[in-house]
């Protein structure tokens, strides 16, 4: 309703195609700086590497939407990985290692969902909390080392094998996508995050269960970043106590700068995967002109900054 | 529960009862556990560690009582560090042996450096009504890039020796010096807190925008103040570790973040702004450092000293909310 009207007016649609016009911009920039960026294979790493983003900011997505936040998710990566990877070496299965993780993925999420949905705690200030108990279990359960010689089945199906012709991160991000997108338009629960998040006190009125709202979107949140962690592991090949640390970061610039307001209930996975798309572009396009890693930081936050004042997003916090 | 409960129960915790029964037997549980504790030079060593949180979770609450938050402490500390030992490198090859005026110079540098982020942070808040979690976000990904990038990782190295000896590990009164600029601030901030015009509007802008505004408070300029002067102290807090340290650090601030905000909550800092009081927040810093300090002492690895903060932190919000409710349900 409130993109409909808003669309109706001149800066409405100025806002509806920043994002795909500031996308064609930064790919086309880059292609001239740099000939490599619009190669065949470059524009398919870029694919690729827009799925894994996207994954992590559609997660970050569903608990914006209940104005909320993940900031445990980047060390959720972290521990999932080293624990699907040291699960996967002990047992010898792939399978046993995709249910460790997913397992820690779902423990993480719903203490996160009871803390924050069960007792009320502020999501931010509880998951900056969890955020260190993960990084801090991810770093002692490996040693602080990564964990290699994981089956060869493990990279086999899930970052070499490319059914119809698509890698399988790809695949995984569109299914998630469609399924998120029904989800949150047609069933019940969609419906509420978005009512949670943008009027707490109509979702009592209209006797919503907060407390499974939250703690659900929490849980969903935490498992589709466990899966995103799996195939990260797949691709690096081993479990790495590090793979998250900026992913946190990335997630939530990739939500923000797509669309999705912080003072919740606007916005949805199309906005995250538009910014999950030109936040890869970016980073890809900087990485190929060789701006130093850390230089790119700066962009990140300048980005983010940017983006905040061209939506107005007024956050309360 | 009965009525006379609740209200014994609110006082005790308004009081600080919470935050000094746990710096009480965080104390008395490591003295007897660990008698190391007891011993002169840790004890010198946990006061200086206790400056070192106290000054930025006294920032991290002049921000949350404004009714904001501030991720980027920890960065500015991190880049205030850097500027400190540039500075003083480059000034003393221009005037060697003006090891005072050197000091100072680098001091200003320090604080003008936290007065400009504090203006850029207060600014886009107050002025756009941007999120404030997500414009310290930002800032602290773009100073804690800014400052890998120009050293690359690499220490910076030429602070002067005299201000290390002097500051860094000088004593007044048997105390280490740090320790007693830790306990000024404090002492300037509570009575800030208390005695100033600004330190009221701060309460009353955290506290309830609206009705701040209308009874006349300009609410940009003090929430803007609020900024400004967390970052000078992150600066200072930064300008003083290198004291400590002897050389100029990009990692230092990592964790800062959180330890303030745990420090900010423990000592009874509400999330939604308006409460908070320095005195308690600098006892629940020196709480964090005593719990700190035995970790090392019974050689706890220092990762799961991080996963005891973050535990710490998680169980302070708990307390909060469940006097919160015992304040507004009872």
């Amino acid at each position: 309703m409130a993109e409909a009207t808003r669309s109706g007016t001149a800066m409405g649609w100025i806002r509806l195609l920043s994002l795909p016009l500031a996308i064609m911009a930064a790919l086309l920039l880059f292609g001239l700086l740099e000939p490599r960026v619009l190669t065949a294979a470059n524009l398919r790493n870029i694919a690729v590497q827009t799925s894994f983003l996207a994954i992590f900011s559609m997660a970050q997505c569903v608990v914006i939407l209940t104005r909320g936040f993940d900031l445990s998710l980047g060390f959720c990566v972290s521990l999932v990985s080293v624990a699907a990877a040291m699960a996967m070496v002990a047992t010898g299965s792939m399978v046993y290692g995709i249910a460790a993780g997913l397992s820690v993925g779902l423990a993480v999420g719903i203490s996160n969902g009871l803390l924050i949905g069960g007792i009320g705690l502020n999501p931010l200030v509880t998951t900056l909390g969890t955020s260190y108990i993960l990084l801090a279990l991810a770093s002692t359960i490996s040693g602080g080392f990564p964990v290699p010689s994981l089956p060869a089945e493990f990279s086999g199906t899930f970052a070499i094998a490319r059914p119809l012709g698509l890698p399988m991160p790809i695949w995984t991000a569109a299914i998630i996508f469609l399924l998120l997108f029904v989800m949150l338009k047609a069933t019940r629960f969609g419906r509420s995050l978005y009512i949670v998040g943008g009027n707490p006190r109509a979702a009592d009125a209209a006797g919503i269960p907060t407390f499974a709202v939250l703690t659900s979107a929490y849980t969903l949140a935490a498992l589709l970043a466990a899966i995103g962690a799996l195939l990260l592991t797949a691709r690096t090949g081993s479990g790495e106590p590090n793979l998250g640390g900026n992913l946190t970061l990335e997630s939530i610039a990739a939500a923000v700068v797509g669309g999705v307001k912080l003072s919740g209930g606007e916005g949805g996975v199309a906005a995250a995967l538009m910014g999950a798309l030109l936040i890869t572009i970016l980073s890809n396009g900087m990485n190929l002109v060789q701006v130093d890693g850390y230089l790119q930081n700066i962009f990140l936050g300048l980005i983010i900054i940017a983006s905040l004042m061209i939506s107005r997003d007024t956050g309360r916090r | 529960m009965p009525e006379v409960d609740s209200g014994l129960l609110r006082r005790f915790v308004q009081n600080g009862g919470i935050v000094i029964t746990f710096v009480v037997l965080a104390v008395v549980l490591t003295a007897i556990a660990e008698p190391r504790f007891l011993n002169q030079l840790n004890l010198t060593n946990v006061l200086r560690n206790f400056a070192f949180l106290a000054i930025p979770a006294l920032a991290q609450m002049m921000v949350m009582t404004a009714g904001g938050f501030d991720l980027s402490l920890g960065a500015v500390v991190a880049v205030s560090s850097l500027i400190t030992a540039a500075t003083m490198a480059a000034a003393a090859a221009m005037m060697p042996g003006a090891d005072v005026a050197i000091t100072f110079l680098a001091l200003a540098t320090v604080l003008s450096f936290g007065a400009a982020v504090g203006l850029v942070n207060g600014g886009l808040v107050t002025a756009f009504g941007l999120s404030p979690f997500m414009v310290t976000l930002a800032m602290m990904s773009i100073l804690m890039g800014g400052a890998l990038y120009y050293t690359q990782g690499i220490p910076i190295y030429g602070v002067l020796d005299s201000y290390i000896s002097n500051v860094g590990r000088g004593r007044f009164l048997t105390l280490p010096v740090i320790m007693w600029i830790a306990l000024g601030v404090i002492v300037l901030i509570v009575l800030l807190q208390r005695t100033t015009v600004l330190g009221r509007h701060i309460y009353a802008v955290g506290g309830d925008p609206r009705s701040a505004r209308l009874s006349g408070v300009k609410t940009a300029r003090v929430t803007l103040t609020a900024y400004v002067m967390a970052s000078c102290l992150a600066g200072f807090t930064g300008f003083l570790m290198t004291a400590r340290i002897g050389s100029g650090q990009a990692t230092i601030g990592a964790t800062l973040a959180l330890e303030t905000i745990a420090a900010a909550v423990i000592g009874g800092t509400s999330l939604r702004g308006g409460v908070g009081r320095a005195e308690l927040v600098a006892l629940a810093a020196l709480f964090l450092t005593v719990i700190a300090n035995a970790m090392n002492l019974i050689r706890i690895e220092s990762k799961y000293q991080t996963l005891v903060l973050g535990a710490v932190l998680i169980i302070a919000l708990g307390i909060e909310r469940l006097i919160q409710r015992r304040g507004t349900g009872g």
